[in-house]
């Protein structure tokens, strides 16, 4: 790997937000592939710090801090990426279901999501069952998150998956389920398509899925 | 098994001592449970109702929240959100939504002319209403536990987590001055509190932590956030009175940290991510454990796995003290109330020192 792609990725990896700009330029100029500096740098730095994430080496504001620096060294690239190149690993909706308002553990994950690669719609808090199907049927998105924080409103993600049973639509989207009372087996338990207990373990199963979807 | 109030009880087992038995102890039981368990409605405003339901279901203490933006109860008649809803239509008149001025729901120091400007006079006043009244409701015995110094939490809700957690990284000195500022209202509250003789001590409900560890790092905790509760610790045990924590979450990490600034109990050792046994037997020499009765068994066990879960808890971490029992939160309106019961029926009945279960 070139030392300026090795300067960009350490860049997001130890938050450098304000020289991030100046690297991805410098890396274009030198004649690097705009791809190539998505793909070797900005990408990879994020999957190091996933990893240090899910080790308990850093926290939630360092994670949210780098994730920040690679989105700002992807707005410089962005516009010179082909159309090949811009085209994302794919689409997920995101969203915490009806009657939860919680949204810390939901953000992390679209962060972390966008930091892979994906196209992030997030949708918000509270979004009832039919909302979310509309969604489903207008986005098309290859794939849904749901979370929720609370035992009282983790029913609501087996709703979403029964009407979009009912409606024709189960097998046109992968389902990822996580938040505090949620587990592997209840995902299972709902036919969900997989569970991640942090935003680490959530990138790794929507790149799974989404090859899949 | 003797049922009447008595708050050297708690003391005990807060020091760290087996008293006559294991007492009972709550952050918050919701108002339909202490309702079915009186045979009566129970409201907010019924204070009498409240003190008879922890007095009759065995606690040796009423908790009675004082505190800043106290979470249900920053509403629309709040003096806050009038001048919020002011502040917010001047720059938005088009607004509707009256969550855009609720504290709960929106975050409004963004920027260091946010906080400039921030109204901290009406956030910080605070209703004392119902600590004044409660003393002479008091049953001989019993006393207050204050539900008050809440600062971390207070200071995220109001700059928002993201936002919170990005300038904490680039903006430390900002949101240095945003928790000063909460813990300096708090602190005055503080010493208001600790001035009632019939207060026995502070209760600080304050999540540091997710299921996988601390929210921040623990050398920000210790920088911004426990600097200030070792402040706190240490006022209250001037006083003689106890300073006890609650958070849910995997503690593990900040347990040392925990005790090192001067916490009497922690509550509730989170039962979906700790293990209260191992806690017991690593820190349950140096600080009272409160728990942990998980609120998802009292929701949907039945009752001989609540029965069965509280007797482990008798069996291993009530001997040699130091030990209170209740739910792994609060118990929410949500429980089973039979679910509730068979907690505190198993708990006085078995809970006996030596305990023999």
């Amino acid at each position: 790997m070139s030392d300026l792609l090795e300067s960009l990725k350490e860049a997001v990896i130890t938050r450098r937000t304000a020289e991030i700009e100046g690297l991805v330029k410098a890396a274009l100029e030198s004649g690097i592939a705009p791809g190539s500096i998505v793909n070797d740098g900005l990408i990879p730095a994020m999957d190091v710090v996933g990893r240090q994430f899910a080790d308990g080496q850093i926290f939630v504001p360092e994670m949210l801090v780098s994730a920040m620096t690679m989105k700002t060294g992807l707005e410089v690239v962005k516009p010179m990426l082909t159309g090949e190149e811009t085209q994302s690993k794919g689409t997920v909706l995101m969203a915490t279901v009806k009657g939860d308002l919680h949204d810390i553990g939901k953000n992390i994950v679209s962060m972390m999501l966008e930091g892979a690669g994906f196209r992030v719609i997030d949708l918000g808090v509270d979004l009832s069952v039919d909302k979310l199907i509309d969604q489903v049927e207008s986005v098309k998105p290859h794939l849904l998150g749901l979370s929720a924080l609370l035992t009282t409103t983790m029913p609501e993600m087996k709703r979403v998956i029964e009407e979009l049973t009912e409606r024709g639509l189960r097998d046109k989207v992968r389902i990822i389920v996580g938040g505090a009372p949620v587990n592997a087996k209840f995902a299972e338990q709902i036919g969900a398509d997989g569970y991640g207990a942090n935003a680490t373990e959530a990138v790794d199963l929507a790149r799974r899925l989404a090859v899949l979807a | 098994m003797d049922l009447r109030p008595d708050f050297n009880r708690f003391l005990k087992a807060v020091r760290g001592e087996e008293a006559d038995r294991v007492p009972l102890a709550e952050i918050l039981v919701e108002y339909p449970i202490q309702g079915k368990f009186l045979g009566r409605e129970v409201t907010a405003s019924d204070l009498e109702a409240q003190v008879e339901f922890w007095t009759r279901a065995g606690y040796d203490y009423v908790p009675i929240s004082v505190s800043m933006m106290t979470p249900g109860k920053v509403t629309e008649e709040s003096k806050i959100s009038r001048v919020l809803r002011e502040m917010v239509l001047r720059e938005r008149p088009e607004e509707t939504d009256p969550r855009a001025w609720n504290l709960e729901f929106t975050s409004f120091i963004h920027e260091r002319a946010d906080f400039e400007r921030f109204p901290w006079g009406p956030a910080a006043e605070m209703d004392f209403s119902m600590l004044d009244r409660v003393k002479d409701l008091l049953p001989p015995g019993m006393k207050v536990i204050a539900i008050s110094g809440k600062i971390f939490t207070l200071t995220w809700m109001l700059m928002g987590f993201q936002n919170f957690s990005l300038k904490l990284v680039m903006e430390p000195q900002l949101v240095a001055d945003v928790f000063r500022k909460v813990a300096s209202i708090q602190f005055e509250a503080l010493d208001r509190i600790l001035a009632k003789d019939y207060v026995g001590g502070i209760w600080v409900v304050d999540d540091i932590a997710f299921g996988t560890g601390p929210m921040i790092s623990p050398q920000a905790l210790r920088e911004h956030v426990f600097s200030w509760y070792r402040e706190m610790a240490r006022r209250c045990h001037d006083k003689d009175r106890v300073f006890l924590m609650h958070s849910d979450g995997d503690l593990t990490s900040l347990m040392e940290d925990l005790i090192d600034m001067g916490l009497d109990a922690i509550q509730p050792i989170d039962p979906t991510c700790m293990d209260i046994v191992k806690v017991k037997q690593e820190f349950g020499q140096r600080i009272c454990l409160i728990g942990n009765v998980a609120n998802e068994l009292l929701r949907s066990g039945s009752t001989a796995e609540v029965e069965d879960y509280t007797r482990h808890l008798l069996r291993h971490v009530a001997p040699g003290g130091g030990f209170c029992l209740g739910s792994g939160n609060s118990v929410p309106a949500w429980a089973k109330f039979e679910n509730y019961l068979a907690m505190r029926d198993t708990a006085l009945k078995n809970g006996a020192y030596p305990i023999k279960v």
